[in-house]
């Protein structure tokens, strides 16, 4: 088995629901001719280097995954079947790979994951915490210099961003 | 004037450029970072040679297989605009 990376460019202005469908039916189709996905990112519109196809945003699309050529040859059919991808390329990234031991990667990441995720909210709660006592800081200190609330309000704004992305993978 | 040349140093040092690679070795190149590959394609979207970034040959080769994987994704220009 081989260990391949296809990315390929969706159409930016789909239905949710239509490229939920679309995404659906590669992943279908993975499955269906005997690959193991170990990895599906979305990259989500980004803006191309190029204009393709009149278009010049693009719903990027990463995924990894152990198979054989016919997997690659059936799926790459279906890219150009389908009008909703843009474009696709698919990158060799190891020519031998023990399906077994893939299997058992994946289950472990998942695993890292999952305990990564208790982690972040875990230092979320503790993040909230240090938050309200430099907001309480910055307040009684205002009076006297300017520059400790602005440097607070700057921290207050970067765990806000972080507490956010944390709330999208869930 | 060969006498000349001998006695006027005008020769002018220039530093000898590392590869970046070489030098840190956590740094790696990935088509999929667009962004890591700017500094070493010019505004019209050409290859930058090594001898003018100083990357070793090792490196250069995989930088350059990198931007071609990048510009067939569209993550960069073929033919960039003149800005």
């Amino acid at each position: 088995m081989r260990m391949y990376e296809t990315i390929f460019i969706a159409d930016p202005d789909l239905q949710d629901e239509v490229r939920k469908d679309l995404f659906e039916k590669f992943k279908n189709i993975l499955v269906q001719e005997g690959g193991i996905l170990a990895n599906f990112d979305d990259w989500g519109n980004k803006k191309l280097a190029y204009e393709i196809a009149k278009k010049s945003r693009g719903h990027y699309v990463c995924m990894t995954y152990g198979g054989t050529g016919a997997l690659i040859t059936e799926l790459e059919r279906n890219f150009r079947l389908d009008d909703k991808v843009l474009k696709y390329m698919t990158i060799l990234l190891e020519k031998d790979i023990d399906p077994e031991a893939l299997k058992q990667q994946i289950e472990a990441e998942a695993q890292a994951e999952a305990e990564a995720k208790a982690e972040t909210e875990a230092a979320k709660t503790e993040a909230a915490k240090t938050e309200a006592a430099k907001t309480e800081a910055a307040k009684t200190e205002e009076p006297k210099a300017e520059e400790a609330v602005e440097t607070a309000a700057d921290e207050t704004g970067e765990v806000e961003a972080g507490t956010e992305e944390i709330e999208e993978d869930k | 004037m060969a006498f000349q040349r001998k006695n006027t140093k005008k020769r002018f040092y220039q530093r000898r450029k590392v590869c970046r690679f070489c030098a840190d070795s956590t740094l790696e190149i990935n088509y999929k970072d667009g962004k890591a590959l700017r500094p070493f394609i010019t505004e019209r979207g050409k290859i930058i040679p090594r001898r003018i970034t100083g990357t070793c040959a090792k490196h250069q080769r995989t930088l350059s297989t990198a931007i071609k994987q990048a510009r067939t994704i569209a993550l960069l220009p073929y033919v960039g605009k003149l800005s």
